[in-house]
């Protein structure tokens, strides 16, 4: 993590992220903001809860440190460590601990993924403590007022072995996201890839049948992001069901026949 | 070194210094002579080609005439005590007691020839050769009894191999009947019978691929029992090539199938079309065949009914064409409602649409 050789300034983002809000997400976003709540995002993927979070953070002119957590990250990935630099032993802040200090977004992707110590650490900056103890240098990082933790989790990926627990959930106030309605996924994918009112229906139409599949042999149906892909490589210049193809139908399912179903379905629309 | 005509192929005796050596109106005769005594054995002509020049420059033709004699009399009992004699006769001519001569040929020809009754040499040469005589005419026999050897026990491999494979298909037909579809059951047996016959390691390939040809509805009975028969065709012609054919797997076998398929399969594209009308209906829809029509309610709201064979159009992409039309059609009856309409309904329909175009029309 090359966290310390950017400052926190680069994190901070000078231009709007495109979001259409398709409820209530800003106003519950900001109140919490206010209140100095931590929020916690859910949602399939693809559906704009990273967007979500760029824009709020855009919004509200905080920088955001975005964290995508892996089953390797530990706490000490997150809060910093001791590390070597020529013949002395520096402390290198972590990501969580630069946002804490900043007083910025600390948004951490797929919380479930990292390691159980990570939710350990997060748990005093969730409640009124407000505080990030860094144990290996024996010192407590207070949180500022303007600082925020935000976590997204799809609750689709989640096992027995992997899923937050009780006590880590309930310090959230949850936001849930899901596809957006097909009026307003159409105007996203005309804002997001450039292509025209049909084509964008079409697009619609077709991730609308593929997510009824859900359950059905499809863990998740195809994403907003998917179909975004999709109308960008239209855009492009590819052919319609090829490029539906390659963004809808591949990346969802290695299974043939749901693949030809997929097809079938993209060929009824164009 | 030339000769006359007459000199025929006693060249192949005479050196050309014997020759000159003999008088010349005698030369003729001398090789006349040498070629008659060398018909009886090559050997002998050799030596009384040597011999013969120094008689005749003696000019004593009886001399000649009685060498010739005691040297062909020597041979009659054994050429080789002939040559000898050829070659020593000419010194005993010359010898002062005039019978010394005939006497050693009398010896060396009894010695030759034995004791003239000796008859059980004659008799065991006389059995030898019957027996040497039969074995000539029991070759053939030999032969032949070698060959059935042969055949049979190839024959006696084979049908171990048969029984072995009988075995087998005992075995695996039960459980394979079990498998298939009831009404297919007896013209299985039929054709799993006739290959059976023909050869029961190609009926195990058979009995297998006629399940699946069956069950799956790839061909008709019909279909199968034609290509059993061109099967048992190649059987006949190649028994390897034929066993490959009832497992498909040859070019021919799987020619002939495509001939008889019947359109595309239901089964085969059933669970496309069932993702497919899923996802147009969003609700979870099953695809059952006409032939199942017994077992399900016809008007039912979970699952659409199609042939189990579509066979519009020659080529499968478009038949799978016409049962995606046909199950789109369905999907759609199902989502808007076509099968949830009851009787029972009636009359509140007709109050909510009389309310509904009453007030429109006020």
């Amino acid at each position: 993590m090359a966290v310390e050789s950017q400052k926190v300034e680069d994190f901070r983002l000078t231009k709007e992220p495109y979001y259409l809000p398709l409820g209530n997400e800003i106003e519950l976003f900001e109140s919490a903001y206010n209140a100095r709540l931590p929020v916690m995002l859910k949602g399939p993927t693809g559906c704009g809860k990273t967007r979500f979070v760029e824009h709020m953070s855009w919004r509200l002119k905080r920088t955001l440190v975005t964290v995508a957590c892996h089953e390797d990250l530990t706490a000490s990935d997150l809060v910093g460590k001791y590390t070597l630099r020529g013949d002395e032993t520096v402390w290198q802040d972590g990501p969580l601990t630069t946002a804490v200090k900043s007083g910025g977004i600390a948004y951490l992707d797929e919380v479930v993924e990292a390691r159980k110590d990570t939710t350990v650490v997060i748990h005093p900056l969730t409640d009124d403590r407000r505080i990030l103890p860094l144990e290996k240098k024996g010192e407590i990082v207070s949180a500022p007022e303007d600082f925020m933790l935000v976590i997204s989790y799809n609750p689709g990926y989640q096992s027995v072995l992997k899923d937050l627990k009780h006590s880590t959930k309930q310090r959230f106030v949850a936001i849930e996201f899901d596809y957006p309605p097909p009026d307003l996924e159409e105007s996203i994918l005309k804002a997001e890839a450039g292509i025209d009112d049909d084509t964008a229906s079409k697009l619609v139409k077709i991730g609308e049948k593929v997510r009824n599949l859900r359950t059905h042999g499809l863990d998740e149906g195809v994403s907003t992001r998917l179909l975004v892909y999709a109308g960008q490589l239209i855009q492009g210049g590819v052919e319609p069901i090829a490029a539906c193809e390659a963004t809808i139908c591949k990346p969802i399912t290695d299974d043939l026949e749901m693949q030809r179903s997929i097809v079938e379905i993209i060929a009824t629309q164009f | 070194m030339t000769f006359g005509p007459a000199v025929g192929n006693v060249g192949m005796y005479v050196a050309r210094e014997m020759l000159i050596s003999v008088p010349e109106d005698q030369r003729q005769t001398y090789l006349r002579m040498v070629e008659e005594i060398s018909d009886l054995k090559y050997q002998l002509g050799v030596e009384v080609a040597r011999q013969l020049p120094r008689l005749l420059v003696e000019g004593d033709s009886e001399r000649v005439a009685r060498y010739l004699s005691q040297v062909r009399e020597v041979a009659a009992t054994g050429w080789k005590s002939g040559v000898e004699v050829a070659k020593q006769l000419p010194d005993l001519y010359d010898a002062p007691d005039e019978t010394l001569a005939g006497a050693y040929v009398d010896i060396v020809s009894q010695a030759t020839a034995g004791p003239p009754e000796d008859t059980e040499t004659a008799q065991l040469a006389t059995e030898l050769g019957d027996l040497e005589r039969e074995l000539r005419e029991m070759e053939p026999k030999v032969k032949r009894a070698q060959e059935l050897r042969t055949q049979l026990a190839a024959r006696d491999r084979r049908d171990e191999k048969r029984r072995k494979h009988a075995v087998e298909l005992a075995s695996a037909l039960p459980p394979i009947l079990a498998r298939l579809r009831p009404r297919y059951r007896p013209p299985y047996l039929d054709l799993v019978r006739q290959v059976a016959a023909a050869d029961p390691e190609a009926s195990l390939e058979a009995a297998d691929t006629l399940l699946d040809l069956l069950n799956g509805e790839r061909v008709s009975p019909e279909g199968a029992a034609e290509w059993v028969e061109r099967g048992l065709d190649v059987l006949e012609r190649n028994k390897e090539v034929g066993r490959g054919y009832f497992r498909l797997g040859s070019k021919y076998s799987l020619q002939v199938l495509e001939e008889l398929k019947e359109g595309l399969a239901l089964k085969s594209v059933a669970r496309v079309l069932k993702l497919y009308a899923t996802a147009l209906s969003g609700q979870e829809i099953a695809i059952r065949g006409t032939n199942e029509m017994q077992a399900v309610d016809v008007f039912g709201v979970d699952h659409i009914i199609l042939p189990p064979e579509m066979h519009f159009f020659e080529d499968d992409a478009s038949n799978f064409t016409a049962y995606k039309v046909a199950t789109a059609h369905g999907a759609g009856r199902i989502e808007f409602g076509t099968y949830r309409f009851s009787l029972e309904d009636i009359p509140e329909t007709v109050e909510r649409l009389r309310a509904r175009y009453s007030e429109e029309s006020r």
